[in-house]
């Protein structure tokens, strides 16, 4: 389909073209421009895979996607839509999960070229691996609002996605969410859990009733606050538990008053008497349905704020946390009523594009801000950090769909004498925990309190996104204590590392064979983590960072001085800063195993597009070789890295090029 | 469903829905003003049709195509709003049908009439649009439009794929931007001249007599400043060095209290968010240089019925400055999150608010009076709402003179900078020399150079001369090797995909700055090489 203007594009680079078969992973912001891309470029045999189903608020940038299309798979309709205008190409579509057996070895090893177009990082980490593993190459790329990277990743040539450290994902000890919140993402996880726990399917791990088993409090919990309740019963493991809160709630159908009393006045009151809690800390203030305080409502339309953006009363989120609990309980029986015949719950999946369960997390999370002092959010403000929203563009998207294309049509001819050759420009990092040839890392917790169940959960697949890990001692008896085989040792879950020999110093091996992933973990014993942790990742990661941190306050420093003087001219980025940290945190996000979008989580800075500043101008200074013959071979050109401009970035050597839009 | 009463949050309408990730980067009113923009793309060229799909699918108002050519198999190649059986067809009515379709709220016109015919026959065709996108011009018909929307005051955006390069320019005579969103923005706190409310409010407070709950629940900015005046009183000044600085933070830590009775361990939050804030927090309030030049040409300016509504609110804070602001741009009335208890967190954020609701209104005031002294004349829409939003990113504000396109043919180039970019013999700049010789070669020889392929070695050769006398006529040596000419060559003027895929992503989202006033546009050109994977921005 694609012109080629003889002489513009080498024979051999177009026979490349023709002939190769790549994989688009991905079909949301940047898949749907990249398969656009593709097609128009040569690309005969392309495969697309994304789980997703196409939303309303895509259809600002996806544009093979239109409104008659809201609910249908990513995949296939993009496809449909790429073969509509270019119907000579080849294109397959799977609408599934690329974090998945079906996905092995063996299919990745049929493609010349895989180029990731995905929106978080436990995918990226996963398709990182497999291709290592495979030894194919990789274009990985993303975008956040005006920023973009587009990343050349070739194993043993250059640093992988995992080489650098990124900073990591935030999560919250139990405690803090249920106990002792103290900032207003605490309490937006916590409601996001207390719908789940209601209306969908409850998660061991994100309960919100009150933690007796606090380590603060040790153990005091004061049963007698309660102790006529018939709901509590305090359990063992220091869980006050409800028979579970669903069934409770289901029988009180629900109703608004008696859930808010529950968890707003006498949950409230029960923290109170774990006094231990509130010796340092000011005291939460229980709030009763009927008396609540109005004030601070804005009738004020003139402020130039749209309705999401206006604060609310905690009398209005009582009122809005009434409705929504109404539409969510009679949306629940009316699919129970549709699937009589099954014995299962029927459960609402999260959704910050559905209204009641956006209304329901903003208002439950202001409520509880109100009653731990904690500064409250509006909705618009809750939705980007209970969403994980990143804003996203089009033509962020299709600039660095244009530079992928570029970038792989390079490694296609890589091997060409000189030609559009992708310089290695940073090796791969021989400590990296992931592309190394023996990987290790460290981590730190509490082997007393710790479980199997946290290692496998959230260390081993949330952080460090093995999909299905295999763990044992190298004790030399190899004792197994996780298996990727379902029920084998599902009765190790609930325990302790100790209780499983697990100390101070034990080496576990963790092989992930759907990733062809080995790596041993060094298990440091410490008692006294920081406020708020269950466990520190150490790897070998630690000195960069702590290295980076340092260059960052003296820049800050330099930086600082420089606005000084000059103050003025700082045009650049878009939106960033405060958000960010929200934004990552936020990744709470249950359904991301893949793809849903084009945007990234972390971005490394560089603009192609910029105003102004002088020394921002210069990205890169790759010789022109010298002779005579066919010029353009004489123009180096590839995956050597930019130049950073001013402060921040270096850290992304392997980044080919980076756009700013702003 | 059944609702019992209580207030319905805000049902998103879809158009909210649908836009929502783009709202979060330049908010409703910059949508109203997206919505309400009427551009004008000229050839829809691979490039051209980029550019506008990037355009409607965020939802600009309108768009009209003007383009006189039929659908070439070349086009089906590089240009994915084309079909292979439209070949023969009108280019302009085939891409906007189906650039239309992406986006059902866009509304679309097409041109068939040719360009020059336009310039020559109607003189104010262009008055309706917000901003003209051009592409696959000639040099000369490229200067005609560039002198007629120049006048016209009508922003002209060029982008062009030429092979492996891409070139963007933005020809605009003034452009004013109030939300300009600049990185790194440094909170307004005022501690260094902090307003009678505030000032009241924090000499009213002990940190000493509180207890230890509501000291460590203290804001930063209250702690801050305390340990300002105290620093002040020992040093005579506010700490300005960095060292100064470190024994500030210091001197704030000394402030925070044990955690517990003996073990020497202390931890408080809200210090903690103070000693990291220092740096930030204790920057003098000033007003920035690029503001102050800003104003000092509003001051300048006699105000007239057609003076923009930008100037006549500068001239307004000007005053505010020079009188009630004593010195200072009006208070922002933003200030960032802080550990402390909701009672004393909102009374800081209200006092910071207020003061700046004040403020903006003593400069409403003063805008509305120039207003009326300038008799009848259109009433700003919301002007409320607008001389906060011009208050609360005083700070920020900028304006961009821009340099016409004809001016920088066929007047005065900047030299110098051509002179010092063209030192690097690898600079992108060599990339406009070499795009601006091919358009001479164009003129001169009514084709691009190695458009045929029998004639590249002759193309080659003339190509040179080109280059040559235009790098003589700026008083530079022939410095470009051959290695670019040739490569010029062998493009034979083709656009590949990706990079128009590139450019057009460019070119329209400088289109969205320039439509809703917005972020800092380009001034004035920029060009790409996607065989380095590298870009730069020239003022020329």
């Amino acid at each position: 389909m694609a012109t080629h203007i003889p002489g513009l594009l080498e024979e051999k680079l177009r026979a490349g073209i023709t002939s190769s078969k790549v994989l688009v992973v991905g079909a949301g912001g940047i898949g749907c421009e990249l398969l656009k891309d593709l097609v128009l470029a040569g690309f005969e045999d392309i495969e697309v895979i994304d789980l997703d189903t196409i939303d309303v608020s895509n259809l600002n940038r996806q544009f093979l996607f239109q409104k008659k299309h809201v609910g249908k798979s990513k995949a296939e309709v993009a496809k449909e839509s790429a073969l509509r205008f270019n119907p000579r190409a080849s294109i397959t579509a799977h609408h599934d999960s690329i974090i998945k057996s079906t996905y092995g070895m063996s299919f990745y090893q049929k493609f010349d070229l895989v180029m990731n177009a995905l929106d978080n990082r436990s995918a990226r980490n996963h398709v990182n691996r497999m291709c290592l593993a495979a030894d194919i190459p990789l274009v990985e790329s993303g975008t956040a609002g005006y920023l973009g990277q587009v990343t050349v990743i070739k194993k043993g040539v250059t640093e992988c996605y995992e080489c650098q450290p990124k900073p990591s994902q935030k999560t919250y000890p139990g405690c803090t969410i249920r106990n002792t919140p103290s900032e207003p993402i605490h309490c937006i996880v916590w409601a996001k859990h207390l719908f789940n726990q209601l209306f969908g399917e409850a998660d061991p791990d994100e309960d919100v009733s009150p933690d007796a088993a606090d380590p603060e409090q040790v153990g005091q919990a004061g049963q007698a606050a309660l102790g006529d309740d018939k709901d509590h019963n305090t359990h063992t493991d220091g869980n006050v538990t409800r028979v579970s809160t669903r069934a409770w709630a289901k029988s009180h159908q629900y109703q608004a008053k008696k859930l808010f009393t529950k968890l707003f006045t006498e949950d409230i009151h029960y923290l109170l008497t774990m006094d231990k809690l509130w010796e340092k800390r000011r005291k939460p203030t229980p709030l009763l349905w009927d008396s609540l305080p109005s004030d601070g409502d804005d009738n004020d339309n003139n402020d130039g704020l749209i309705e999401d953006q206006r604060p609310w009363s905690v009398e209005r989120c009582r009122q809005v946390f009434e409705t929504a609990v109404n539409n969510l309980y009679n949306r629940v029986k009316s699919e129970e009523k549709e699937k009589e015949d099954t014995e299962d719950d029927v459960s609402l999946t999260w959704d910050k594009d559905d209204p009641d369960s956006m209304d329901f997390v903003t208002s439950c999370a202001n409520i509880r801000a109100h009653i731990f002092n904690i500064p409250q959010k509006t909705r618009f403000d809750v939705k980007s950090m209970a969403g994980a929203i990143i804003p996203a563009i089009a033509t962020t998207n299709a600039i660095i769909a244009g530079v992928i294309v570029l970038e792989a049509m390079k490694l296609l001819t890589e091997d060409a004498r000189g030609y559009w050759w992708a310089a290695p420009s940073t090796p791969p990092r021989p400590k990296c925990t992931v592309c190394a040839p023996r990987p290790e890392l460290t981590v730190k917790l509490d082997t007393r309190h710790t479980t199997i169940r946290t290692l496998d959960q959230k260390i081993l697949r949330g952080s460090i996104n093995m999909a299905a890990p295999d763990v044992e001692i190298m004790d030399g008896k190899g004792t197994i204590v996780i298996s990727s085989e379902e029920g084998e040792t599902e009765c190790n879950m609930g325990k302790t590392l100790q209780e499983l020999g697990i100390v101070d110093g034990t080496r576990l091996n963790c092989d992930d064979f759907l990733q062809s992933y080995t790596l041993v973990v060094n298990i440091v014993h410490c008692e006294k983590l920081d406020e708020g942790t269950e466990f520190t990742i150490l790897g070998n990661s630690e000195e960069i960072k702590k290295a980076q941190e340092e260059e960052a306050e003296v820049a800050a420093e330099v930086e600082q001085n420089r606005k000084q003087k000059i103050s003025n001219d700082g045009t650049k980025t878009a939106d960033g800063g405060e958000t960010s940290d929200e934004m990552v945190v936020a990744e709470v996000e249950d359904d991301d195993l893949v793809c849903l979008e084009d945007v990234e989580d972390e971005v490394e800075e560089q603009e192609v597009e910029e105003e102004e500043e002088e020394e921002s101008r210069k990205r890169r200074s790759d010789d022109i070789v010298g002779g005579e013959t066919q010029p353009l071979k004489k123009l180096k050109s590839g995956g050597g890295s930019s130049s950073s401009s001013g402060s921040g970035s270096g850290d992304s050597s392997d980044v080919i090029e980076e756009v700013m839009l702003d | 469903m059944e609702s019992s009463g209580g207030t319905p949050s805000c049902e998103l309408t879809d158009k909210a829905k649908k836009y929502d990730r783009q709202l979060r980067l330049w908010g409703d009113h910059g949508q109203v003003a997206l919505e309400s923009g009427h551009v004008c793309l000229i050839n829809a060229s691979a490039s051209g049709t980029e550019t506008l799909k990037s355009l409607v699918l965020p939802g600009l108002g309108s768009v009209t195509i003007i383009d006189d050519t039929k659908v070439t198999p070349q086009d089906v190649g590089n240009n994915f709003f084309v079909e292979s059986e439209s070949v023969g067809s009108a280019r302009g009515e085939v891409t906007l049908r189906l650039l239309l379709e992406l986006n059902p709220e866009v509304r679309g016109t097409f041109v068939e009439q040719p360009l020059t015919e336009i310039l020559d026959n109607q003189p104010d065709f262009f008055t309706p649009f917000s901003c003209v996108v051009a592409t696959c011009l000639p040099e000369c018909t490229l200067l005609t439009l560039s002198k007629v929307l120049w006048e016209a005051k009508i922003p002209l955006v060029v982008v062009r794929t030429y092979g492996m390069i891409g070139y963007l320019r933005v020809q605009m005579e003034e452009h004013t931007v109030v939300e300009s969103h600049p990185d790194n923005e440094m909170p307004d706190l005022r501690l260094d001249r902090p307003f009678p409310a505030l000032q009241k409010y924090i000499d009213g407070l002990d940190l000493d007599s509180m207890d230890h709950r509501e000291h460590s629940h203290v804001p930063y900015v209250v702690i801050l400043y305390k340990v300002r005046q105290r620093w002040i009183q020992e040093h005579g000044a506010a700490p300005a060095s960095y060292k100064e600085r470190k024994a500030f933070a210091e001197m704030v830590r000394e402030g925070m209290r044990q955690k517990e009775s003996g073990s020497g361990d202390t931890f408080e939050e809200n210090f903690e968010e103070g000693i990291k804030a220092v740096n930030t927090a204790l920057l003098p309030t000033t007003i920035p240089s690029g503001v102050q030049s800003i104003l000092n040409e509003a001051s300048s300016i006699t105000p007239s019925p057609t003076t923009k509504p930008f100037w006549i609110m500068a001239r307004a804070l000007h005053e505010f400055i020079t009188s009630e602001g004593r010195g200072a741009l009006p208070v922002r009335g933003t200030i960032p999150d802080m550990t402390a208890d909701s009672e004393k967190y909102i009374k800081v954020q209200n006092l910071y608010r207020e003061q700046a609701a004040q403020d903006a209104d003593w400069v409403l005031r003063r805008v509305q009076e120039h207003s009326q002294q300038l008799g009848p004349r259109k009433v700003i829409s919301s002007l409320e709402s607008s001389v906060k939003t011009f208050c609360k990113n005083a700070h920020a504000l900028r304006v961009i003179k821009g340099k016409s396109i004809a001016e920088e043919y066929k007047g005065s180039i900047n030299l110098s900078e051509i002179g010092s970019h063209l030192e690097n013999p690898d600079s992108e700049l060599v990339w406009y020399v070499m795009l601006r010789a091919v358009d001479q070669f164009q003129s001169e020889f009514r084709a691009y150079p190695g458009y045929f392929q029998d004639q590249v070695e002759t193309d080659i050769v003339r190509l040179k001369v080109c280059v040559n006398k235009l790098l003589a006529d700026w008083g530079c040596g022939p410095i470009i090797k051959d290695d670019f000419i040739h490569e010029m060559c062998r493009y034979g003027a083709a656009e590949v995909h990706s990079v128009a895929a590139y450019m057009g992503g460019c070119a329209a989202q400088e289109v969205i700055k320039v439509v809703t006033g917005q972020y800092v546009p380009v001034n004035h050109t920029h060009i790409y090489s996607a065989i380095t994977a590298t870009s730069a921005t020239f003022s020329l």
